[in-house]
């Protein structure tokens, strides 16, 4: 016999107030999320509306060249007795001021805060290249060991754990690590080792020095380094681990050695992943101040790296005499010191005095540094997707 | 007739375990086996799960070395009359010369040529044309090269189950192996791509020596002419395929058989 039909509802919810801590629950993770939304676009907003008419304009060519390709300069600004400010460069204020004449009444100097951002956006890049490249090469090298060779067991938990610690350093401690070690102690040939040298070995053509690289590109790439080996070791040996163990027997039972295995069978699935990581390093690398503070950078330069006084040669000078000064002038791109963005954001926020003029040169590095990193994050994006298409299991 | 004894003696075997013990660290998985394969045959190890048949075919290419603390601990295991645990066994090329095919099919996210050149290109060659011969070969061996002679540059990994499987039997094969170790090669396989890899074996019989693992009693029925039963480490029986599921001497055997145990 059925039961008979009722009215009841046979799934209604009981009182028990599950629903209601669901719904509370619900809430707090969404209110959440919106805080953390919400914070992030008021200052990406920020910064864009504030910086992109810096680097920005509105007729051709838009871009305002003057910004990208100049290196910092003070900024002169004169009053007349009207009130009219008219800014120029170190140049042109002589000129303004015989102008003006009787009407002149003062003149402001902003230190930096004229010109352009060029010095330490190439400054930027070349300790980013320099720092990617020997942290690639550490870390990738040190990835693949723990986990392709290494054997399992307590040393290596402690190697690991040694690694994840190397991630919590405070960065100003990497910045003093990089001046003690690469500036001051790092192995260089020399024609005389210099004093404070700490130990030299003659090689008869020439000496090798251990009295640091100076500060320079070398130094400040090499530090930025080691404050990216953790995230590159940790992500690659994650990367390694994701492809399938079947791909490794396979090889070893087809008779391969474990270091072909691991170039033809392990690598090439491992790449993108790799890759991936090592661009988001980049970011993290072109964002540290401390780090370089010690290392390689400066306030202020008024030159490119490769643009080193060197004594003018005589007129009769041989051919190798000039090849000679290109290519010193070439390798100043590692051994000269450099401006950095990060640390010039630093200096125009907290090293001159605060005034409208300033705002320009800040709004305008602080932007241009934020699509520098948004540009690369986006391409590291688009790169694992081309990878992943070509390489997918 | 060849005035070489030898030649109508049936062949040495390939293959020959002598009262090996094996242990994973403490634990020994197994017991005093000693086994002959047999020349150009098909041997079938069954066994229940755990009885050590994937353990004891991994000795026989000693892949067995990449798990830490595993190690032969009595005994010896002769491939074509060498011990290959010998200090002067190079695992490249006993490897080389006894082929793998895993249980589950894992064709590398390469095409299809180059999964099948893998173990030529490993071992150096680089010529074309002895490249293009021995994938045409082997594809062929493994029944595919029909179906896939006009796709060679595609993803292996578009391939079919069953196709994935016997490429990686072509690729397997590619080497010239005397020796082909089977894995449960069919077990994550649906029936009809079974049946096309037993068929296949019959035909790999005429090349190479096969040693197949299966769970598959029919399958050890079909394709194999001899089978070894394995049981908690112990080889309980090893005999003409025929013989042991007719007649099998040992009450082990018979119930394992019967299924009255499992």
């Amino acid at each position: 016999m059925n039961p008979a039909p009722s009215n009841d509802n046979p799934f209604a919810g009981d009182n028990s107030g599950i629903q209601q801590r669901e719904t509370a629950a619900r809430w707090a993770l969404r209110v959440g999320s919106y805080i953390v939304v919400i914070i992030t676009l008021a200052i990406m907003l920020h910064i864009f509306v504030k910086g992109a008419p810096v680097v920005f304009r509105s007729e051709w060519p838009f871009v305002n060249t003057q910004f990208l390709t100049e290196l910092p300069a003070t900024l002169h600004v004169i009053e007349d007795q009207e009130g009219h400010h008219i800014e120029t460069d170190v140049n042109g204020a002589d000129a303004v001021k015989k102008k003006l004449g009787d009407d002149f009444r003062s003149e402001k100097t902003i230190s930096y805060s004229g010109g352009g951002i060029l010095g330490p956006i190439v400054g930027t890049a070349l300790l980013v290249i320099v720092s990617v490249g020997v942290a690639l090469f550490l870390g990738v090298a040190c990835a693949i060991y723990l986990s392709e060779y290494a054997k399992h067991g307590k040393f290596l938990e402690m190697v690991r754990l040694a690694i994840l610690n190397l991630a919590g350093v405070p960065s100003v401690v990497f910045g003093l690590f990089g001046l003690g070690a690469f500036v001051l102690t790092a192995p260089t040939f020399v024609d005389v080792p210099a004093e404070r040298s700490v130990f030299s070995i003659p090689l008869g053509f020439t000496t090798l020095s251990f009295e640091g690289w100076d500060t320079c590109v070398l130094s400040g790439g090499f530090t930025l380094a080691f404050v990216i080996l953790p995230v590159i070791i940790t992500a690659s040996e994650q990367c390694l681990q994701a492809v399938p163990q079947g791909f490794r027997e396979t090889s070893m039972a087809l008779g391969a050695t474990r270091w072909q295995t691991i170039r033809y069978s392990v690598l090439p699935f491992a790449t993108p992943g790799i890759l991936t990581s090592s661009i988001l390093g980049i970011a993290r690398a072109a964002g540290e101040t401390a780090p370089i503070m010690f290392t390689a950078a400066l306030a202020f330069k008024d030159k490119l790296p490769w643009q080193k006084d060197l004594p003018p040669l005589p007129a009769d000078a041989s051919i190798f005499a000039h090849w000679e000064q290109s290519v010193s002038r070439f390798l100043g791109i590692f051994t000269e010191s450099v401006q950095a963005l990060p640390y010039h954001i630093y200096t125009l926020a907290a090293k001159i005095p605060q005034n409208e003029y300033a705002e320009r040169a800040q709004y305008g590095s602080v932007f241009v540094f934020l699509v520098l990193v948004a540009a690369l994050a986006a391409s590291s994006v688009l790169l694992r997707k081309r990878l992943r298409a070509k390489y997918r299991w | 007739m060849s005035a070489d004894p030898t030649a109508q003696s049936t062949p040495p075997p390939v293959v020959q375990v002598r009262d090996m013990d094996f242990c994973y660290g403490a634990s020994q998985a197994l017991f005093d086996i000693s086994l002959k394969v047999k020349y150009h045959r098909v041997t079938a190890l069954i066994g229940p799960s755990g009885c050590g048949k994937s353990t004891l075919l991994r000795c026989i290419n000693r892949m067995n070395d990449r798990v830490p603390s595993a190690r032969v601990t009595k005994g010896e295991v002769l491939v074509k009359g060498k011990n290959i645990h010998d200090a002067d066994v190079d695992l490249t090329q006993l490897r080389k010369q006894v082929g793998m095919v895993f249980q589950k099919s894992n064709p590398f996210p390469k095409s299809i040529y180059e999964n099948v050149a893998y173990g030529l290109r490993i071992h150096g060659e680089k010529n074309k044309s002895v490249l293009d011969e021995a994938v045409e070969r082997s594809l062929t061996h493994a029944a595919l090269w029909e179906e896939l002679k006009d796709r060679l540059h595609a993803n292996a990994l578009a391939l079919s189950g069953g196709q994935q499987q016997r490429l990686c039997i072509a690729r397997a094969i590619a080497t010239v192996p005397d020796v082909l170790l089977m894995d449960e090669p069919c077990s994550a396989l649906d029936p009809i791509s079974t049946l096309k890899i037993e068929e296949l074996m019959h035909q790999l019989a005429h090349e190479f020596t096969v040693v197949i693992v299966t769970h598959n009693m029919q399958q050890a029925v079909r394709v194999s002419d001899y089978t070894a039963f394995l049981h908690l480490g112990k080889l309980i029986e090893f005999a003409p395929t025929e013989e042991l599921f007719t007649n099998p001497r040992e009450k082990l055997t018979e119930a394992y058989l019967r299924g009255t145990f499992s």
